[in-house]
């Protein structure tokens, strides 16, 4: 078994129509699909010359990431999507498909550090960033890297998980996005929380709701552990009071 | 070419700046047909320089080299990138 220990200071969580404490705490109460919506969240602290080209999925990291954020200098960044800017993929992929030239705004913004590196440019932050695309247990391996952040030395570490709806193309390959959302974490070093892994051989079943949205009741303090099946990993959260 | 044919073409190049570079808070009054547009002026980029170009390629159906030198010339301001078109489309 392996465990690490860390402090959650400081929490954020966007879907469409949910932002704050209460919506999440209602919405952890009884969670639900929400309705599809065009919904971005509002990131209007950016300058509108820097907001133009962001997409959805990267204002939704911005959302959540940049309150956290505030005040902090050399925050190191860990990035994590499943799936990514999926929309501006399927569009690309749209354009080759009928011979059309790409535009280089998607281009260069759909790769899987774009957000990222946007981060990087709009802080003037050059802390060590790193944007992952694990499994469904992305979420647990993004914590791994934070703890590992952490053990370096870094005071803080913040970790930005982030899922936007999936062209319609996609639904017969993508089953775990129930609706976009984002959620986001500061991490610091300390002993409140306990994350460990174990390995089974049975098949477990896997949570209803992503793991970022399936630990939302226990950071609003509804339970104290969690647990998180993927494939033959077992992730158990603990949170100590 | 008549100064009404310019600038009606100003009026349209700029509707097409501000929805190609996706500028939000700017309306075509905003922008100076003499206005710098790189750099300083409009403060657009490298990246709206290639959307932009792609945009005005696929607008008027012209082919533009981005490696030719004078292309730089023609992306001062909308004015010079209304002579490029009409040239262009007269060619």
């Amino acid at each position: 078994m392996s465990v690490i220990n860390f402090n959650i200071a400081q929490w954020r969580a966007w879907a469409p129509g949910l932002e704050s404490v209460d919506d999440w705490q209602a919405w952890s109460r009884q969670p639900v699909v929400l309705e599809r919506s065009d919904a971005a969240p509002d990131v209007s602290f950016l300058p509108a010359m820097q907001r133009r080209r962001l997409s959805r999925l990267a204002r939704m990291a911005f959302s959540v990431g940049w309150p956290l954020a505030d005040g902090r200098q050399d925050l190191p960044l860990v990035f994590i999507s499943r799936h990514g800017e999926t929309p501006r993929t399927f569009e690309i992929l749209s354009d080759l498909a009928t011979d059309q030239p790409l535009s280089p705004t998607q281009f260069s913004l759909s790769v899987h550090n774009a957000v990222i590196g946007l981060w990087s440019i709009m802080r003037g932050e050059t802390s060590e960033m790193t944007a992952l695309a694990a499994a469904g247990d992305g979420l647990e391996h993004g914590m791994l890297e934070a703890a590992a952040l952490l053990d370096e030395g870094a005071p803080a570490a913040l970790l930005v998980v982030t899922e936007e709806q999936p062209p319609a193309a996609y639904s017969a390959w993508i089953d775990d996005v129930p609706f976009p959302y984002a959620v986001g974490l500061l991490i610091t070093p300390g002993n409140q929380w306990q994350l460990s892994l174990n390995s089974t051989s049975q098949a477990l079943s896997k949570p209803h709701w992503p793991h970022a949205l399936n630990l939302l009741p226990t950071l609003l303090g509804q339970q104290t552990t969690c647990q998180h099946a993927w494939k033959n990993r077992v992730w158990t959260w603990q949170r100590n009071p | 070419m008549s100064d009404l044919h310019t600038n009606s073409l100003m009026l349209e190049i700029k509707e097409l700046i501000i929805e190609a570079l996706g500028l939000e808070d700017i309306s075509v009054d905003d922008i100076g047909d003499e206005q710098t547009l790189f750099g300083e002026g409009l403060g657009l980029d490298s990246v709206d320089a290639l959307e932009l170009g792609l945009a005005i390629q696929k607008k008027y159906g012209i082919k533009i080299d981005a490696d030719a030198k004078d292309t730089r010339n023609h992306f001062t301001n909308v004015a010079s990138l209304a002579a490029f078109v009409t040239a262009k489309q007269a060619a």
